[in-house]
């Protein structure tokens, strides 16, 4: 199957800042992929490189194959962008814009003028399509941006920060529109400070930050580094704290044993895994299990942890300490 | 996805260029209407009231003397206001993106900014030498076009050229304070002492030599020569002038587009 995008070490510099600091990544034609970051991870400077707003300082990114400046017209031609800032044209009625996009795309005036009509019924403003952008709400100027990157019918839709500043229901409107056309076959590639997003729609997210890539994962595979908390409420008191505390699985899962308000909580990873174990193990010490709760970590907790972990390396020299998830995102370890 | 590059060629350079001419002929009160009235002034005060007390220059009327300067001036600062505020709006306002992230070619790109603009200009010079053929035929006589291709391709290499540093000046401009000194402080000069109103056998031989480096001097005497027949510097090598400066400017036009020049970070 044909990657629908193909980056490898890409760089780019503005003076003594490096925006992009050798991204490598792989998104397969037909997935959904997310791009998390914090704010000035690089995220916007990676997608402006894909469709030539940015020209980068090294490395290399391919569209379906092509070279997004070698190649740039058959790049573009593949790529729709619903960008974060609201660069409209300001001087026409918006089902104008519309069909000007499609057809600087090659699109025959008759052809652009109904794929117009089309984008906008599909985003529910179609009946301001003779309102010029300035005039339309903020959450239809969200929807609009959807719009004109659908008129060209891309092959990979590119959303940056989407949901930014919308309300839930439109929230909810985008999710859906932009999972059927994933279902429909286009690639979707979102970046998203809503962390719930991209666990709710991806297939795969990035974690980009300080402009590297600091791992590739599905949003489980992700929750799954982080610590969950398994809450056991026994019969017993928990007076015998130490008893209990040894009856526990020697489990290099578990990251940290405590008692709080009577209650035993296990701090672990795969919490859900190591479960039946630490049932199995009191079962046997004699105590009696009367709940058992587990309280699963979030992809935003992941994402904090790992963030955080990186501000502390970059205090301490700039250059986050190797990590082994980078290594295997460089070696190509995102292929699927 | 489009249909193929040849159909991206076309048509969407035909909608950027659409696009631009359409953006000012929806608005006549902004394109239109300010050259129709200075030039209605141009024409009574120089023309009509001045004129009376200068008679004639290299044996023609005042008023229809200073005829093809006024179209050459109204020629020039509508092509190259068009091109440079429609490039550095879009670049201001970042709409120039839906252009280039379109599969356009840059070379296209560049073709369409130009092409709209010039168009701009000859329908306002177009306009103007209307005004004047109307004041000066109902006061007068008839204006003469003693040479109407020559003057059909001179006005066009004039709106070429213009149409072509306004794209530069839209790139290179930072504020829109930037284009105002553009169009203020170096084109307005250039015009004025381009021999609009003045012939220059009025002129020192000194500060005729200088003059002849104005390339606004070339343009007025070639327009004046396809309208009335007489020119103080041979048509020809006008015409020459302009085109090798027309051809120099477009080529820039395209490698700074190429380049990204203003355009990507």
């Amino acid at each position: 199957m044909t990657n629908a995008l193909e980056v490898e070490d890409l760089r780019k510099r503005y003076d003594d800042v490096e925006a992009l600091d050798g991204v490598s990544l792989t998104v397969p034609e037909g997935s959904f992929f997310g791009l998390l970051g914090p704010n000035g991870a690089g995220k916007t400077t990676f997608i402006n490189v894909l469709v030539g707003l940015v020209r980068a300082s090294g490395g290399e990114a391919r569209v379906f194959g092509h070279d997004v400046e070698d190649d740039y017209r058959l790049a573009r031609d593949r790529v729709g962008l619903a960008p974060q800032e609201f660069n409209v044209d300001r001087f026409f009625p918006i089902h104008e814009v519309l069909e000007h996009k499609a057809g600087y795309h090659g699109v025959p005036h008759g052809e652009a003028a109904a794929r117009a009509e089309r984008a906008l019924k599909q985003v529910g403003i179609y009946d301001k399509r003779d309102t010029r952008f300035d005039w339309l709400s903020g959450g239809m100027k969200r929807r609009f941006m959807i719009a004109r990157a659908l008129v060209t019918e891309p092959d990979l839709l590119i959303l940056d920060e989407p949901s930014a500043g919308v309300d839930v229901q439109l929230r909810r409107d985008l999710w859906d529109l932009v999972t059927d056309l994933n279902d429909d076959g286009t690639t979707v590639l979102l970046t998203t400070h809503y962390i719930e997003e991209a666990e709710r729609l991806c297939d795969r997210v990035a974690i980009l930050d300080s402009g590297r890539v600091r791992t590739v994962a599905t949003p489980t595979e992700l929750m799954d580094r982080g610590t969950d908390r398994v809450v056991v409420t026994l019969r017993e008191s928990t007076a015998t704290a130490r008893d209990v505390l040894d009856a526990l699985p020697d489990d290099d899962r578990v990251a940290d044993v405590a008692v709080e308000d009577d209650r035993l909580v296990v701090t672990a990873t795969q919490g859900g895994l190591l479960a039946p174990d630490i049932v199995r193990e009191l079962d046997r010490a004699g105590y009696t299990i009367l709940d058992l709760a587990i309280e699963r970590t979030s992809l935003e907790e992941v994402f904090v942890e790992m963030t955080r972990h990186d501000d502390a390396d970059a205090d301490d020299g700039g250059v986050p300490a190797d990590d082994p998830d980078t290594e295997t995102v460089a070696a190509g370890g995102v292929d699927r | 996805m489009s249909g193929g590059r040849f159909a991206v060629d076309a048509t969407g350079f035909l909608t950027l260029a659409k696009r631009e001419i359409l953006r000012y002929l929806r608005r006549p009160w902004n394109t239109f209407a300010p050259p129709f009235i200075t030039n209605v002034l141009y024409f009574s005060v120089f023309g009509v009231i001045l004129g009376e007390r200068v008679g004639t220059i290299t044996g023609v009327p005042y008023i229809l003397f200073i005829l093809p300067g006024l179209v050459v001036l109204g020629a020039v600062s509508n092509s190259f206001e068009n091109s440079s505020f429609s490039i550095f709006h879009g670049r201001w306002n970042e709409y120039i993106h839906e252009v280039l992230t379109s599969p356009l070619s840059y070379t296209r790109m560049a073709w369409a900014y130009v092409l709209s603009a010039a168009t701009r200009g000859l329908l306002v010079g177009g306009l103007i030498a209307a005004i004047g053929w109307g004041i000066i035929s109902a006061l007068y006589r008839p204006v003469p076009v003693e040479h109407p291709l020559y003057l059909l391709a001179s006005l066009s290499v004039i709106a070429l050229l213009f149409s072509g540093l306004g794209v530069v000046g839209g790139l290179i401009a930072r504020d829109f304070d930037d284009l105002t000194v553009m169009n203020q402080f170096i084109l307005r000069p250039l015009v004025f002492f381009g021999a609009v109103f003045y012939s220059l056998e009025d002129l020192t031989p000194l500060l005729r030599d200088i003059s002849l480096f104005n390339p606004m001097v070339y343009m007025v005497n070639g327009v004046r020569y396809g309208f009335l027949g007489v020119a103080e510097v041979d048509p020809g090598f006008s015409l020459v002038v302009l085109g090798g400066m027309t051809v120099v400017v477009l080529a820039v036009d395209v490698a700074m587009f190429k380049r990204g020049y203003g355009l990507t970070d």
